[in-house]
Order: structure tokens, then C-alpha cells, then sequence
């Protein structure tokens, strides 16, 4: 079963073009996918406009068969899609633990938002060592920690992280990535952006490519990044070397 | 964020159409014809005949706000700073003459434009202190310099306090009094106007430009916009210090309430926005539209209280429906007179 | 030897004196400015018709006290509840429409200033520009507490704007949408992406604003004198006030006005009471100058 659909959907900024370009795909509940593909591709779009930052101007988004285009973002957030951004956008001045309660904003039993917040100090254990720590305070790992631990005091259906290791040292982005492949493992649905193709593709079941705003590839994650011709066509200039699984070192040249 | 943008001035796309021939030269027609008309209307004395000396002072009123709305338009409309206070350097230019009268014997046709220079010179004092912040801390502080500046004229023994000054009567006859004012507003306005044409059609005009679009990207793209947004704003000031000049001279007294007033800086920054912020002939047509507006709505009303009522819903509405203006609206539509469009 | 001494502690009692006043009258200068920046820091929203709305408050004020016999701190019983709704009507009515503005703070300015002007020029139309102000009894009394004098008047006020703004912060520290609004304050994207919905928490932070501002009406109506043009000079004072204390910061706006509100005093004091508008234009340009962003502000706060 399709939990999220996307149908010839296109959406930009403003007056400015279009970013996506008429892009269908289906997200099935329980599994991990990976959006890659080069900047500008419209991959932070795609996200947005399920997420309801941006309305899309022409097909429809639905979430378990019900459309949610356009809708406002609290109402998608209500439905059940978490979107964390590529900005993790904390509240500064709040502490760990207020942002996690803003993050259980919809959810008004006390007791379950206490719960919540308790499996994401086991999760996040480093949160809770930092509880009453202003977040704009928090170096770049800690504040993408409590950003996914925010995500999850809501218990959402989809969880939507737009960049997960954007800015973060390897050593940390490794923490993120396995927390992510943790998540994967439990059955949550997740929907990634990543730039770091290796990691991302290897904590994902599936890989949608998007360049140019249109949808190119989809595939098993692990066909991606065995098929060495696509490493050509889309995964850059990297010489061999840089292509070590598992060490995480896929920058861009 | 923003879900779908809606344009509020309008800005020109970068690359002007192609279709320039034909239709964009009959406009340098229609544009000499009105100067020859309006350079000639004096002479057409004897067949006016006793509305006269009303439709001159029209002519002085309408040429005086076409040169306020075309330079608010640089700064206002080419750059999107919205100064809530210019008025000020009309006040400024209008004290400055007249103490030059008061004091040197000197004709303010021929101090107009020093009283434009000391105006710029204030413009670009006050552009250096309040053009280090966007948006909001500019306009907010163009507001108290207009009312600061009117207390301390109010408050002057130099400049008559608020009773304000008197000013000789200049030489001429009274049938014919008003024509030199006519002919020096008429210079003014013309200059105003072409300053703008100029500066549209510049490298600078299009730096401005890029600051109103997004200030951020300008920096990025490496212009260098505290001095771009403080040279708008000191150019700006110059052909309204010239009016101030002519204007207070025209009515032989100068007091803060004629120039100091919030109501002269809402005219203006209305006038730009129904004629079309960021045009060309915008801030002329909306000086013209208002004028006419404000003389019937006079007649009809009289008292000055509905003037603001009407003013204010007037902007309200042009701000919601029409938010760029005439001569935006029409070019969206595609139905811009050549005679407009000097974009 | 004595009198001597006496002359210094005059100056010093003089001079606490001023302070005194300037701090009693700096509680209703921040309420005024409170509304405003509250304003501006959820919604963005550069509302230079405050001033004007104070003003009507004033007026309702002056009829509730003339017709019934109203005290004017009782008349804030009506015009916050009036205003509140009076703010949600203005907001549901204008501001959804300019929500995607490319420049939208600056939007706001020109479409507060419209309505700035229908508003005085209604006020002006049916109330004529004569000058006025409330009366009630204690406009005269003092408390005299050891050397220094307390104007009644400004006491109850301080006293009330005092109330007032504890009872901002309680909401805003703890109600649900009190968070909402803070949140929204700080981060709107995130606001919305953790489930506020930030029109409603807009809509009614503006209502609150506007609530603010008639309460502030109440009391102004009888501290200073009233007339409809006069709100060009006060939402001039309020605005650099706010940039002082740091745009959308309440705790900004607070210190702010405490502040300049004793150093209008000290400059009223020592060179007569027109003079004291100048402190806070000056102030303004001083901030300008030095720390742009105010004393409690972001630096280049995205607008």
C-alpha cells in the first residue's frame, strides 16, 4: 500500500520556473527511500511541497489516498508527515526539552508526550545530558539529534529529513546515519535527501534519482550503487578510491 | 515559505523586450508635444483669460508633485526603501532659500539649485547614519527624522518658530507672478523626470534595482549596496530641496506646517504607488491622477478630514488590488500606451 | 558647611526625582511599545497605525468617562476586549492577502500607514481635532514618600501597565498557545512544521497587540492630552523605542522604555518637556549607529 503519492506534481518558488517538473513516484509505507541526484535538481522542492511550504502548481500529493496538496503545514503535520528541515529549524532560545515538547505540540496528553520524550533519550541520549541547553547553543550534531528527536516526539507516519548530514564532521554523520538506519530497521517510513549518496543509499531500501526536476531512475538502493555506469552518468568525477563503502567520504570534487 | 508571490512593484525583468522600433518612437513624440504645450501655455494668456492665474497655480501644484513623486521614486520605487519622511529636504529647501532672501537679497530661482545641494548634503549625512540596516529600521527612522525636524523648526527663533518667516513678494507684476514659478517648476519636473529615465536606464538603475529584488543576492553578487542605497537616497533629495525652494518662495511665507507635515510625504509615497512604483512615468501619472483628485474632492468636500480619509483608502486599495499601479497594471496586461512606457 | 550640603542633596533629590517620574511613566511607554513588537516579532508586521489605535482607545476612554462616568482604569475592562477584536478583524481582513509578499514587512508599512490615516481621518472627522483628556480625581494627587513626590496618576498606571505585562509573559511562558507564539517568534517555518498553525497564532497575536495598545489608550487618556493628529508623534517615539530595545524583543521593549523614558525626563527637566520627543528620536540615531539591530536584536534579522 502506497502511503504517499505524488502525481505529475510540479512546483517552484514565487513567480520564479518550475523546480519539479511533473514528477509521479509512490512511497510505500514501512520502507526507507533516498532521493539523490546533482543540486538544483529539485530535491529540497520535492520535500517542501509534500511538507506544505510550497503549494504545488499543477498534480496532486496524497497521503494514504487522501490529497494533501497545498494543504498548511500544521494540517500535513496532523496527517501524520514529519518534515525535518535541511536548517534542522530549532527554536533557538527554547531548551532541548522545550523543543522536544513543541515537537509533541498536536499530541495534549501529558503523559504520553512524557513517554515519547523518554524513547528519545534513549535514542538521543546526548539530549538528554543537555536538557536545559538553549538549542541555538548545540553544535551542528547535537541540534540534527534533537531536530530527529523532535520529528519523533510525534510519532509520525512519514518522516521526511532533508539532509541529514549537510555540514556535519564524518565521524558525527556517521551517529546521524545510524540512527537512520536504526529508524529504517523499526519500520518507520522514511524519505531522504542526501547529497552524500554512499551513506544515504546504504541506510535506504529504494533510491528515486531526480535531476533537472524530473524523476530518472528508481531503483533498489543497492543496484545504485553497484551499477557503475550510473556512478558515471550521476555520481560525478570521484576517482575509485573515494568509492570505499562504509567510510562515508563521498564529496562532490 | 511564501506560497505563491505577488509582485508589489513593477520591477522590470532585467532584459528589456526586443520590440523596441515603431510604437516605442511615437512616445518621444507625444513627450515633446506635452513639453511644447506646457512651455507654451503661458503665452496662451490673453486667450485663458481670467482663470488664469488658477490654471498656472495648477500647473505649478502638479508639476511641484510630479518632481516629489518622481524622485521619491528613486529611492522608494527603483531601490524599495520606502522613505516616510522626505519631505524633509522640502522643508530644507524651502527655509534654505528663503533665509538666503531674508538675509542675502538673493532671488530663490537663482538659490533653487543650492537649496537641491544642501538638501543632497543632508540626504547623504542622514543615508550614512540609517542605510546600515534594511527594510523596517530605515523607514522607521525617515519618520522621526521628519518629525524630529519639525519640532526643531517649531521650535526655532531662526526660522520664525511656528509662526514661521515672511518672504518679500518677488519683482513682477501681479498678473504675470506666477508665470516664472510656472517655468521653474516646469524645469524642476523635467529634471525629476529625465533623472529618472536616466537612472533607470543605468548600470546604477540596475544595481538599485537588484537591491529592491533581494538585498542579500546584490551583496553576494558583489555590489556594494550601502553606497548604492545612500547615493539613490542623497540624489533623491536634490529636486525636492529644488521644489521646496520654488514652492515656499510661491506662497511668501514658510512655516513647518506646510512642509513638515506627514500628509506631504503620504502624498507622495501614494502618488508613486498608483502611477507604479519602479517606473518611469508611474510617479508623473500618479501626480496627476491625485492632483486632479484631491482638486475635486476639495470642491466637493471641502473639509480636509475626508481628504485623509480618501487618501488613506485610496492606498488601501491600490495596495490590495493594484499593487503595481497603472502603468504596472496596464504593462502586465499588455496594454501600456507607448507614451508609458519609458522603462 | 550645612547649607552646603543641602545644596548637593537637592540636586541629588532633584535629580531621583526626575528618575522617579521617568521610570513610572516608562511602564505605560512599554506597554504601548509591547503590543507593537510583539507584532513585529510573530507576524513581522510594521503596524504604524498603533499610535492611531491608541489614540481611539483614548476616545473611548474620554466617552466612557464623560457619559457614565467611567474611571479610565475601569474603561480597560472595554477597550481591551474591543481592541482585541477590533486587531482580529484588521488582521483576518488585510493581512492574509499580502501573506506571499516578495517584501512583505514592507508591505505592511504602507498598508498600516493607510490605515493610519482612514483612521485618524475618521477620528478627526467625527471628534474634531480639539485637544482633550480624561479628569478623574486623582489626575492631581500625589503621594509624597520622604523627599520625593509620586504623582498619583502615574503610579496607578505603572502599577497597571506593570499587571499588564506579567500577564503577557504568563501567557506567553504558560498557555499552549503562548508557546505557539513564541515559538512562532522565533522560528516561523519551524512553528509550522511541529503543527502550529501560525494564522491563527498570528490573528491573535496581533488581537493581542491591539489589546495592549487599548488598555495603553485608558491610561494615556488622562497622562497626557489627546488629539487625533497627535498619534504621528507617539508611533514615532514607539517605533524607536522598538528599535532601541532590539525589533521583536519584549524584553527590549521593556528596557527600552524605561530607559528613555528617564532620559525624556532628565532632558524635559532640563530643557523643558518639548524638547522631550528629541531623546527618543536621538536615541534612535544613536542606535542606529552603533548596534543596528538594538539592544536586544538579532543581528540582520531576515525580514
Amino acid at each position: 500500500m502506497a502511503t504517499l503519492q505524488l502525481q505529475d506534481v510540479r512546483s517552484g518558488y514565487g513567480y520564479g520556473p518550475d523546480i519539479l517538473n511533473g514528477v509521479s513516484l509512490e512511497v510505500e509505507t514501512g520502507k526507507a527511500y533516498c532521493i539523490i541526484g546533482p543540486n538544483g535538481a529539485g530535491k529540497s522542492t520535492l520535500l517542501k511541497t509534500v511538507a506544505g511550504l510550497l503549494k504545488p502548481r499543477t498534480g496532486q500529493v496524497l497521503f494514504d489516498e487522501t490529497p494533501i496538496g497545498g494543504m498548511r503545514p500544521d494540517l500535513v503535520l496532523a496527517a501524520g508527515v514529519c518534515y525535518v528541515p535541511q536548517d534542522r529549524s530549532l527554536f533557538p532560545e527554547m531548551s532541548v526539552r522545550e523543543n522536544l515538547v513543541m515537537g509533541a505540540f498536536l499530541e495534549t496528553d501529558k503523559t504520553v508526550v512524557a513517554e515519547r520524550m523518554d524513547r528519545v533519550f534513549e535514542m538521543f541520549p546526548v539530549l538528554e545530558d543537555r536538557l536545559n541547553q538553549r538549542a541555538g547553543t548545540m553544535s551542528g550534531g547535537e541540534q540534527q539529534m534533537l531536530a530527529l528527536g523532535r520529528a519523533l516526539m510525534i510519532e509520525p507516519r512519514l518522516l521526511m529529513i532533508d539532509e541529514p548530514s549537510l555540514g556535519l564532521a564524518p565521524q558525527i554523520a556517521d551517529q546521524i546515519f545510524d540512527i537512520i538506519r536504526r529508524l529504517a530497521e523499526l519500520d518507520m517510513t522514511l524519505l531522504l535527501v542526501e547529497q552524500n549518496v554512499i551513506r544515504g543509499l546504504e541506510c535506504t531500501d529504494w533510491a528515486f534519482l531526480l535531476d533537472l526536476g524530473e524523476l530518472r531512475i528508481e531503483a533498489p538502493s543497492n543496484e545504485i550503487l553497484d551499477d557503475p555506469r550510473i556512478r558515471e552518468l550521476y555520481l560525478g568525477r570521484q576517482k575509485e578510491t573515494t568509492w570505499q563503502r562504509g567510510t562515508g567520504v563521498g564529496e562532490e570534487s | 515559505m511564501t506560497q505563491v508571490e505577488k509582485r508589489e512593484s513593477a520591477d522590470i525583468p532585467v532584459s528589456l523586450s526586443p520590440q523596441e522600433s515603431a510604437p516605442k518612437r511615437s512616445r518621444y513624440l507625444v513627450a515633446g508635444v506635452v513639453t511644447l504645450v506646457l512651455a507654451l501655455l503661458p503665452l496662451a494668456r490673453p486667450l485663458i483669460g481670467q482663470p488664469f492665474n488658477y490654471v498656472m497655480q495648477m500647473g505649478i501644484v502638479g508639476l511641484m508633485w510630479i518632481t516629489m513623486s518622481s524622485s521619491w521614486n528613486l529611492i522608494g520605487g527603483f531601490t524599495g526603501y520606502i522613505s516616510l519622511g522626505h519631505n524633509v529636504f522640502f522643508g530644507i529647501g524651502g527655509y534654505a532659500t528663503g533665509l538666503f532672501l531674508l538675509y542675502f537679497g538673493w532671488s530663490p530661482f537663482l538659490t533653487a539649485p543650492v537649496a537641491g545641494l544642501i538638501a543632497v548634503a543632508f540626504g547623504f549625512l542622514f543615508g550614512l547614519i540609517t542605510l546600515r540596516t534594511r527594510g523596517p529600521s530605515f523607514i522607521i527612522s525617515t519618520i522621526a527624522l521628519l518629525l524630529m525636524t519639525g519640532l526643531i523648526f517649531d521650535n526655532w527663533d531662526l526660522v520664525g518658530g511656528s509662526n514661521g518667516l515672511s518672504l518679500p513678494l518677488p519683482p513682477f507684476a501681479i498678473e504675470v507672478l506666477k508665470i516664472p514659478f510656472y517655468y521653474a517648476m516646469l524645469v524642476i519636473a523635467i529634471g525629476s523626470v529625465y533623472l529618472g529615465y536616466r537612472v533607470a536606464h543605468s548600470k546604477f538603475g540596475l544595481a538599485l534595482r537588484a537591491i529592491a529584488q533581494d538585498e542579500t543576492k546584490a551583496e553576494v553578487a558583489g555590489i556594494d549596496t550601502r553606497r548604492m542605497k545612500i547615493a539613490a537616497f542623497s540624489i533623491s533629495a536634490f529636486f525636492v530641496g529644488a521644489a521646496g525652494a520654488i514652492w515656499g518662495y510661491s506662497l511668501s511665507y514658510l512655516r513647518p506646517t506646510v512642509f513638515f507635515i506627514i500628509g506631504v510625504a503620504a502624498q507622495m509615497v501614494l502618488m508613486v504607488i498608483i502611477g507604479g512604483r519602479g517606473t518611469v512615468a508611474g510617479p508623473a501619472v500618479g501626480a496627476i491622477l491625485l492632483v486632479s483628485l484631491n482638486e475635486i474632492s476639495v470642491s466637493q468636500f471641502g473639509s480636509s478630514e475626508i481628504n485623509i480619509v480618501i487618501t488613506g483608502v485610496i492606498l488601501l486599495i491600490v495596495l490590495l488590488f493594484f499593487p503595481l499601479g497603472v502603468v504596472g497594471t496596464l504593462r502586465e496586461k499588455g496594454r501600456l500606451p507607448s507614451f508609458l512606457d519609458w522603462d | 558647611m550645612a547649607a552646603g550640603n543641602r545644596g548637593r542633596r537637592g540636586i541629588v533629590t532633584h535629580l531621583l526625582q526626575v528618575v522617579i517620574l521617568g521610570l513610572l511613566l516608562g511602564g505605560v511607554y512599554a506597554l504601548m511599545a509591547s503590543g507593537l513588537t510583539l507584532m513585529f516579532g510573530v507576524m513581522r508586521i510594521v503596524n504604524l497605525a498603533h499610535g492611531v489605535f491608541i489614540i481611539a482607545a483614548c476616545f473611548v476612554a474620554f466617552f466612557l468617562f464623560q457619559g457614565p462616568g467611567w474611571d479610565p482604569f475601569v474603561s480597560i475592562a472595554v477597550t481591551m476586549p474591543l481592541f482585541f477584536l477590533i486587531g482580529v478583524g484588521v488582521y483576518t481582513a488585510l493581512f492574509p492577502r499580502i501573506e506571499g509578499s516578495a517584501r512583505f514587512t514592507e508591505m505592511t508599512v504602507l498598508l498600516t500607514f493607510a490605515l493610519a490615516l482612514i483612521a485618524e481621518g475618521l477620528l478627526s472627522y467625527f471628534f474634531t481635532g480639539t485637544v482633550r483628556s480624561t479628569d478623574p480625581s486623582y489626575k492631581t494627587d500625589a503621594i509624597l514618600l520622604g523627599d520625593f513626590f509620586i504623582p498619583t496618576a502615574q503610579l496607578l498606571s505603572s502599577i497597571t501597565s506593570l499587571v499588564l505585562l506579567i500577564g503577557l509573559w504568563a501567557f506567553l511562558y504558560f498557555t499552549r498557545t503562548g508557546y505557539a507564539v513564541r515559538a512562532t517568534m522565533q522560528n516561523r517555518t519551524a512553528a509550522q512544521i511541529v503543527g502550529v498553525n501560525v494564522r491563527r497564532v498570528s490573528t491573535i497575536s496581533f488581537g493581542i497587540g491591539m489589546a495592549l495598545a487599548g488598555a495603553s489608550g485608558s491610561l494615556i487618556s488622562f497622562l497626557f492630552p489627546f488629539f487625533p493628529a497627535r498619534h504621528w508623534q507617539w508611533i514615532a517615539i514607539l517605533l524607536a523605542l522598538i528599535v532601541l530595545g532590539g525589533l521583536g524583543s519584549l524584553k527590549g521593549a521593556v528596557v527600552g522604555a524605561l530607559l528613555l523614558a528617564v532620559a525624556a525626563g532628565i532632558v524635559s527637566d532640563q530643557f523643558g518637556p518639548t524638547w522631550s520627543p528629541m531623546t527618543f528620536f536621538g536615541a534612535l540615531f544613536l542606535i542606529l549607529l552603533i548596534r543596528p539591530q538594538g539592544l536586544f536584536g538579532h543581528q540582520a534579522r531576515v525580514g
